[in-house]
């Protein structure tokens, strides 16, 4: 039951283009990768060392600690600090190929999985290295904890964002492995229901999971629609639209880490790769495909035959809310679901110009905010003003900056009223 | 002016923009006034041309020099001077003289626009509050214009009706302020009556509707804000004008909604959706 009308942008969706290359292949093991540890990691080998694909890299540190796999067979080659997601700078772990690439190791199937008890599942989350395959990359056992009170678990297969297939891709490559991780969750976290979200125009997906469901005879699960507009779908608006305000009795988890909760707990495979969508204008072939954590993206680009012509930027995300990378300087983790390579015909932005007070911004705010007063206050920073418009509610979507005629730099001025509270929160 | 770049040096999302541009909006909104400058022409009025021609250069003129004194680009490459200019030469008498013209347009442009802050940052309508400016220093000239007073025609209605079409397919507004609007409008007529013809009482009605309202700046920016605006333009313009309805009574009834704004604002402040954890939840890319 919906309990606000879904607000939002109808977006050019250009998935055309990765979805003709539909099966998921998984390109030759790269020559390095570079995987980046959480703080919650501690590494337990060393440079020189040999490695498995799949082995244990980095043991969990402390109860929110979390393991880290080999993304590939090799050698540890050192342990560095590179930039992450976030563009912050974090430690790594380098693992150079050595030999022949070799394929993936073959599944070893869990006896009497489907008997595991929820304490027992949280274990296993915790040593395959299972973090959530969204941007926030929070282990999946420490989400879990989280909601210890949820009733429903929504499994999302919504990508609101244009370019981005990964998760469509993988449902429609492995629908009955993603409903047996969402049982795996649901069973994990104690809750009654599992709700699949997707968005109204995917009806290929849609019917194909009810299908599933229906032959599977499960009446604890059912499929929900969004309407297909930005930012409809994103994990808040989900919550926003069905938890009838109550957030904490649903936890929603992206449908690639049902599937990468399958792995782990039913064929005892660590998290170590993903379904990544390289797409773009620039790239000769885009598509969907399996790539390991750590893989720089200019390997993942060169995996899907390289570019055309030079990109203007490079993005990790959608063009929405992600953030713009350097190729070669940047790597695939757990919550990358797209390498975008744009032209400049795509990114150019026209000349910013005064507000003109249209109110465009207003209404396409899905959290119902006054970007317009909020970025004037900003402006002439009055971030008092700002503050008391709410500007800590903002959910940085970017729909205000996409609407606005005047080319306003909406983000940019909401970023600094939330820094600017954000200091005055701490220091009084 | 902030920023633009993160402590990376990489510029922050979005990175694709909608169509929307200001340049396009004035275009679209000034291409469907042409109807109406035809519709003049055809019925004798072609005086608004050299209204219009007057306008436009003086505008262009006073945006040029405003933006040296204040230290501002000029608005010609958005259009917003030729929009305005357009607007206010048939917000004028069709024998306007020359001199009340440039007059007006230095108000809108200089006075009005400018001393404000600049676009959007006037708090009043520009070309109405220059237009009632002008009305109240010179009364005798100061009349309804042509085109909507009692030489209003069926081909003038029919222009209007067209401009309105262009004005709305083109989308460059809410659809929903001109039509309440008029609703109200119409109902006030109907509630309390109005010497004015129906032809006169339409025209000056859609020409406000969707030409004057078109400038968001001074109007509320919710939704429920600019419905509770037009609501008390529409009733206000029809007890300050016996006939029931004329430009010069929606002039003075925006400009005092135009002063309620602020309040129209905060009293209409949407409520926002607050959920635990939502920023961590959604795209927490720190940027
Ligand atoms: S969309 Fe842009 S111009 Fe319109 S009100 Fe919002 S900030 Fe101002
Ligand atoms: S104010 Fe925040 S939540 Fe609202 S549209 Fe802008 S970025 Fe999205």
């Amino acid at each position: 039951m919906q309990i606000r009308k879904p607000t939002g942008v109808r977006l050019e969706r250009k998935k055309e283009a990765s979805l003709l290359n539909w099966n998921l292949k998984r390109p030759l093991p790269p020559e390095k990768i570079s995987i980046p540890l959480s703080l919650a990691s501690l590494p337990c080998v060393r440079a020189g060392d040999a490695v498995q694909a799949g082995q244990m890299i980095a043991k969990p540190e402390g109860p929110k600690g979390v393991s880290v796999h080999a993304g590939i067979a090799g050698v540890v080659e050192k342990t560095g600090i590179l930039e992450n997601g976030r563009n912050r700078e974090i430690s790594a772990i380098g693992i150079r190929r050595q030999g022949e690439p070799k394929t993936v190791p073959a599944p070893d199937p869990r006896k009497g999985w489907e008997g595991i008890d929820s304490e027992e599942l949280l274990k296993i989350f915790r040593n395959s290295g299972l973090v959530m395959t969204n941007p926030g990359e929070e282990p999946v056992h420490v989400k879990i904890q989280r909601h210890v009170s949820a009733r429903s678990v929504i499994i999302n297969g919504c990508e609101p964002e244009p370019y981005l297939t990964c998760e469509q891709v993988l449902i429609m490559s492995h629908p009955v492995e993603v409903l047996r991780g969402a049982e795996i969750l649901r069973k994990a976290c104690g809750a009654a229901r599992i709700v699949f979200a997707f968005e109204d125009t995917n009806l290929e997906t849609i019917e194909l999971i009810k299908s599933k469901i229906y032959f599977l005879k499960w009446e604890q699960a059912e499929v929900r629609t969004v309407p297909a507009i930005y930012p409809q779908g994103l994990e808040s608006t989900l919550l926003q639209a069905w938890s009838r305000g109550k957030e904490d009795e649903a936890v929603v988890f992206p449908a690639s880490t049902a599937f990468a909760a399958y792995e782990a707990v039913a064929l005892q495979k660590p998290f170590y790769e993903r379904v990544v969508t390289v797409g773009g204008e620039c790239v000769v072939e885009p598509r969907s495909l399996w790539l390991p954590l750590g893989v720089s993206f200019q390997d993942a680009i060169r995996a899907c035959k390289g570019v055309m012509r030079e990109p203007e930027k490079v993005l990790m995300g959608g063009p929405m809310a992600g953030a713009e990378k350097k190729t070669g300087e940047s790597f695939v983790t757990a919550g990358t679901s797209a390498i975008l390579a744009l032209p400049k015909e795509v990114v150019k932005k026209g000349k910013e110009e005064p507000c003109i007070r249209c109110g465009l911004c207003v209404d396409h705010c899905p959290v119902s905010l006054s970007p317009a007063t909020i970025t004037l206050a900003a402006e002439q920073k009055e971030f008092g003003i700002a503050g008391a418009w709410d500007a800590a509610d903002c959910i940085e979507c970017g729909n205000c900056a996409y609407i606005c005629p005047s080319n306003r730099p909406m983000l940019e001025l909401i970023h600094l009223a939330k820094g600017h509270m954000r200091q005055v929160a701490a220091h009084g | 002016m902030v920023d633009l770049k993160t402590s990376s040096g990489q510029t922050i999302s979005p990175y694709i923009h909608s169509q929307n541009s200001l340049s396009r909006r004035y275009g679209r909104q000034t291409l469907a006034l042409i109807p109406l400058f035809l519709a003049a022409c055809l019925t004798g009025h072609a005086e608004v041309l050299r209204t219009l021609l007057i306008s436009l250069v003086s505008g262009v003129a006073f945006d040029f020099l405003s933006a040296k004194i204040f230290g501002k680009k000029e608005r010609l490459q958005t259009g917003e001077i030729v929009f305005m200019a357009s607007v206010f030469s048939l917000l004028l008498p069709s024998r306007c003289p020359s001199e009340l013209v440039v007059l007006g347009m230095f108000l809108a442009v200089v006075g009005a626009r400018e001393l404000f802050g600049g676009t959007g940052a006037c708090p009043f309508h520009p070309l109405l509050l220059s237009r009632v400016f002008l009305q109240i220093c010179f009364p005798g000239v100061m009349v309804e214009p042509a085109l909507f007073a009692g030489e209003s025609s069926v081909w003038t209605f029919a222009a209007l009706l067209l401009s309105a079409g262009i004005f709305f397919d083109s989308k460059q507004g809410r659809w929903e302020t001109p039509l309440l609007f008029m609703a109200a409008c119409f109902f006030c007529e109907a509630l309390f009556g109005g010497e004015a013809t129906p032809l006169m009482f339409f025209s000056g009605v859609l020409f406000t509707a969707f030409f004057l309202l078109a400038d968001p700046s001074g109007m509320p920016l919710t939704k429920k804000g600019a419905a509770f605006f037009v609501l008390g333009a529409a009733l206000l313009s029809s007890r300050l004008d016996p006939g029931g309805f004329s430009i010069a009574s929606a002039g003075y009834a925006v400009l005092f909604m135009n002063l309620l704004t602020p309040w129209l604002d905060a009293g209409f402040k949407p409520a926002p959706y607050r959920a635990k954890n939502l920023i961590q939840a959604t795209y927490p890319y720190e940027h």
